[in-house]
């Protein structure tokens, strides 16, 4: 018997809260990184979850969620690629990347 | 259901060393986990060609190139911030509330269980063959869209980390271990 999709949800929820605690709470940039990828994850979990509890009501499209989770982990790699470069960046500048240090970009 | 429970332990267990865990490389292997347990969750949601995926570019590439930037920039253990000492209980609080919040409104709300007859009609597992036809027809503009921002990445990543022509004899991780003092007269 398959496993209802609500449980999914749920648990993807919970991932994205934890998640997004790690953004605020983290002080090492890679590590606020680490929590967003967990967020981002998080996110395709619940779409992947909704494409299958598309086919209850006879949703001949419902593939196309799986679709948008292949585009959303592109992008996340592209992300990643781009974020990590910044941080190596913004390292070899300030020998740091506590975000506490490198607050002086907010306005 | 007992395999969901596991493999949900996992991921949350995964997910709480990701926030909590004081070394780097701890936490990025609790993520490795996390996303190992989320392609198992793709298998069990018939989308087995994004658990492939998952496993492939996230567990693999994206994972070895965090553990390459955390071990190339050492990043050392913090102590917790002094300043802003309510910040931590205050967003565990918060965000734990939001997500029981959530899970709990979405538990509530009982929707019928996917039949499995109806689920292989529609998905047939989520083979490649499926994705390939959707990403080649509804998503194709997406499809292109997102070849030339991986393109853009790539040109990107390439320059921000190199580096300008007069301090490449002088990197500034070999000008921090020759001055210590650098990081005081840092504002803090």
């Amino acid at each position: 018997m398959s496993v209802p999709s609500e449980y999914f949800v749920a648990l993807s929820a919970v991932l994205f809260g934890l998640g997004a605690v790690g953004v605020v709470t983290r002080r090492s940039a890679i590590l606020v990184f680490l929590s967003i990828e967990m967020m981002l994850n998080a996110a395709n979990l619940a779409i992947v979850a909704f494409a299958r509890q598309w086919t209850v009501t006879g949703g001949v499209h419902a593939l196309e969620g799986q679709g948008a989770v292949f585009i959303v982990l592109a992008v996340a790699a592209a992300e990643v690629a781009v974020g990590l470069g910044i941080l190596v960046a913004i390292f070899r500048h300030r020998v740091t990347t506590d975000v506490d240090q490198l607050a002086e970009v907010r306005a | 259901m007992i395999w969901f429970l596991i493999v949900a332990a996992l991921a949350l267990a995964g997910g709480v060393l990701v926030v909590t865990a004081r070394q780097p490389v701890h936490a990025a292997l609790g993520l490795v986990g996390t996303l190992l347990a989320v392609a198992v969750m793709y298998v069990m949601l018939d989308a087995h060609f994004l658990a492939a995926i998952q496993v492939i570019v996230y567990a693999g590439a994206v994972m070895v190139l965090f553990l390459f930037v955390i071990m190339l920039l050492n990043v050392e253990q913090q102590p917790p911030t002094t300043r802003w000492r309510w910040l931590r209980p205050t967003a565990w609080g918060l965000g734990l509330l939001g997500a029981v919040a959530v899970a709990g409104t979405v538990l509530s709300q009982r929707r019928p269980v996917p039949d499995q007859a109806a689920v292989d009609a529609v998905l047939q597992g989520g083979d490649a063959e499926r994705i390939g036809t959707v990403l080649f027809s509804e998503y194709l503009l997406a499809f292109h869209l997102v070849a030339v921002l991986l393109l853009t990445g790539v040109v990107a990543a390439v320059s921000l980390v190199q580096r300008d022509g007069e301090d490449r004899e002088r990197p500034a991780v070999a000008a921090f271990e020759e001055d210590p003092g650098m990081r005081a007269s840092e504002p803090a």
